[in-house]
C-alpha cells in the first residue's frame, strides 16, 4: 500500500523503555525521609531562638586564620550548600583550609512574625559573629552571603564594618528595580501590608507557587521526564532527590521581615539608594570598605545578574572584585562548575586576604 | 426581665455566639461581594493562561514537523515545544497586567481569608477564647521582650570581652 505509514522501531523501544523505567521507579527512588542532606560533620555551637550556629570540623587542617561565616538565603534551607560530597560548597572550603561556620536561620513560628531585618542583622547574625570572634580570638571574621542571606549580609557588613574582614556575595539581591526576574515582577505587585496583617508569614505555599512560574515547562515536565529517562543511572537519581528534598523544604519567613523585604527592596528599592533603615540604622553602603568578592551567574533566573552587579558598584571597598559564571542561581554553589571554577577562584582570593 | 426558659437558653458561651452572630452575618455578606471580585480576577488570571498557550502551541505548530518520523525528530518536537512554552509564558509572568491581576487576585483571596478569621474570632470569643489580635498582641510583647534581653545580653558578652583583654 502506497499511504502506509511506517514506525521507527525506535520510538516503539523508546516508549517502551520509559514507561518501564516509570512502573520501575519505586524500585531505584528512596523515600524522602531516608536522604541525609546533612553530608559534612558539624556541631551546633550556638542556638538562639530558632537560629543555628553551625561550626564544620575541618578535614586537612585550618590553614588560614580568619574564619568565615556563611549567611545562607532565607528560601529553602542552607543543606544547598552541603548537597552531596562531590558538590559541597562546604566541604570544597574545608579542604581548602578555611575554618567554616553556617548560619542556619531555622523555621519560624507564628510567634515569630514580628522578627524583622533587625533581629536578623543586629541580633542573630551579630551574635553568631560575637561568638566567633571569641572563639577564634580575631577581631574579624571572613562573611559570606547567599541570595537573600547576601542582601541581610551586606546590611550588616554596612553596619559593622570593623566585624568584616572580608565579605562575599553571591547571588545577593540588592537592587530590586533593575531586577528582571518573575520573582520581582509578583514581588511589585504585592500587597505585603495585607499578606502580613492577615496570614502573619510569608507561607511556603506562596514560594512552591514562584518556583512553578520559573521556566515552567522545562522545570515542571522535562526535568521529570529526564529524570525517568536515567533511572537507572545511581548516581543522577541520587542527587536529583537530594535537590528535589531541598527544593520542597522552604520555611516560612517571617511577616516584619518579608514585608520590609518587598517594599524596601523591590517596590521602593531603598538599599541600592541608601535610604534603607534597619532598626533605627541608615545602611550606607559606602561603608562597605574591606576587601570584597562578588559573585553572579549570568542565567540567575532567581536573582538577575542586574540586580546583584550594583553592589559591586556602589560599595566603598578599593579592593573589590566582580566574577560572572555561565551558570544558574543553584549550578553556581552546588555544580561541578561551583567545584571547578568557583570555588577555587572563590578560595584563592580569600586565602590571599586571610 | 428575662424569663426562666429565656434566660436558660442564653446563659454561658451560647449568650456571646447569640450576641456576635449578627456580626457573622455581615462577614458573610462582605465575603459574597469579595467572591464576586476574586472571580473576576481569577477568571482573568486563567484567561490570560489559556491565551499564552493558544498563542505559543500556534508557534511550536509552524516550527515543528506534522508527525515525527524518528527518536530525534520526537526530542526536536519536544525541545521546540518547551522552548516555545517557557519563554512564552516566562514573557506572560514577566508582564504588567499579568503581576497586576496576579497581585488583585492575592489581595481579594486575603481579603477573603480575613473575614474568615474574623468569623473564627467571634466563634473564639463566644467561648472566652482569646482572639488572632489578642494572640498577635502576646506575641509582639514577646518579641519585643526577648529583642530586649538579647540586645542586653549581647552587650554584656562584649563587655566581658573587652575586659578579659
Amino acid at each position: 500500500m502506497q499511504n502506509e505509514s511506517t514506525i521507527d522501531p525506535k520510538i516503539i523501544e523508546e516508549v517502551l523503555k520509559f514507561s518501564r523505567n516509570v512502573i520501575e521507579a519505586p524500585k531505584f527512588v528512596s523515600a524522602p525521609d531516608e536522604i541525609n542532606l546533612e553530608v559534612t560533620p558539624h556541631k551546633v555551637v550556638q542556638q538562639i531562638d530558632k537560629t543555628r550556629l553551625l561550626h564544620y570540623k575541618p578535614i586537612s587542617g585550618t590553614k588560614h586564620k580568619t574564619p568565615l561565616l556563611i549567611s545562607y538565603a532565607l528560601i529553602n534551607r542552607y543543606h544547598i550548600l552541603d548537597i552531596h560530597p562531590e558538590k559541597s560548597w562546604v566541604r570544597n572550603l574545608l579542604e581548602q583550609g578555611f575554618e567554616v561556620y553556617m548560619l542556619d536561620w531555622g523555621t519560624p513560628t507564628s510567634m515569630d512574625k514580628y522578627l524583622d531585618f533587625d533581629d536578623y542583622v543586629n541580633g542573630y547574625l551579630e551574635s553568631s559573629v560575637e561568638y566567633i570572634k571569641n572563639q577564634s580570638s580575631t577581631e574579624q571574621i571572613s562573611l559570606q552571603g547567599y541570595c537573600t542571606g547576601a542582601t541581610i549580609a551586606t546590611a550588616y557588613t554596612a553596619l559593622h564594618p570593623e566585624n568584616v574582614k572580608n565579605y562575599i556575595a553571591t547571588a545577593p539581591v540588592i537592587d530590586g528595580w533593575k531586577d528582571t526576574t518573575v520573582i520581582s515582577n509578583l514581588a511589585k505587585h504585592m500587597d505585603a501590608d495585607k499578606m502580613v496583617e492577615t496570614i502573619g508569614n510569608m507561607p511556603p505555599e506562596f514560594m512552591y507557587y514562584c518556583f512553578s512560574v520559573l521556566k515552567p515547562f522545562e522545570q515542571g515536565i522535562e526535568k521529570y521526564v529526564k529524570f525517568f529517562k536515567n533511572i537507572d543511572d545511581k548516581k543522577y537519581v541520587d542527587n536529583f532527590l537530594r535537590v528535589e528534598k531541598w527544593l520542597g523544604d522552604t520555611p516560612p519567613i517571617p511577616g516584619e521581615l518579608f514585608k520590609q523585604w518587598i517594599k524596601d527592596i523591590y517596590q521602593e528599592n531603598l538599599l541600592i539608594q541608601n535610604k534603607m533603615h534597619v532598626g533605627d540604622e541608615l545602611i550606607d553602603l559606602k561603608k562597605i570598605d574591606m576587601p570584597m568578592f562578588t559573585q553572579v551567574a549570568v542565567g540567575d533566573h532567581l536573582v538577575s545578574p542586574e540586580c546583584s552587579m550594583p553592589l559591586h558598584y556602589a560599595v566603598g571597598s578599593k579592593d573589590k572584585t566582580l566574577k560572572i559564571y555561565p551558570t544558574g542561581h543553584v549550578g553556581m554553589i552546588a555544580s561541578s562548575l561551583s567545584q571547578k571554577k568557583v570555588l577555587p577562584e572563590m578560595g584563592t582570593w580569600l586565602a590571599e586576604r586571610s | 426581665m428575662s424569663s426562666k426558659p429565656q434566660a436558660l437558653t442564653s446563659i454561658g458561651p451560647m449568650r456571646a455566639f447569640a450576641a456576635n452572630s449578627k456580626k457573622i452575618a455581615v462577614e458573610l455578606i462582605e465575603i459574597n461581594e469579595n467572591l464576586l471580585g476574586f472571580n473576576q480576577y481569577i477568571t482573568e488570571y486563567y484567561k490570560q493562561l489559556s491565551e499564552t498557550w493558544g498563542v505559543a502551541q500556534k508557534k511550536v505548530n509552524q516550527k515543528a514537523p506534522k508527525i515525527p518520523q524518528d527518536v530525534e525528530q520526537i526530542e526536536a518536537a519536544k525541545r521546540i515545544w518547551i522552548d516555545i512554552f517557557d519563554n512564552d509564558f516566562t514573557e506572560l509572568f514577566d508582564s504588567k497586567k499579568f503581576g497586576e491581576n496576579y497581585g488583585n487576585l492575592v489581595s481579594k483571596e486575603l481579603e477573603l481569608t480575613k473575614h474568615w478569621n474574623n468569623i473564627t474570632n467571634v466563634i473564639l470569643q463566644s467561648v472566652n477564647l482569646p482572639s488572632k489580635e489578642e494572640v498577635d498582641e502576646v506575641y509582639k510583647e514577646i518579641h519585643s521582650l526577648k529583642k530586649r534581653v538579647s540586645k542586653v545580653e549581647l552587650e554584656l558578652k562584649k563587655e566581658k570581652r573587652k575586659n578579659a583583654k
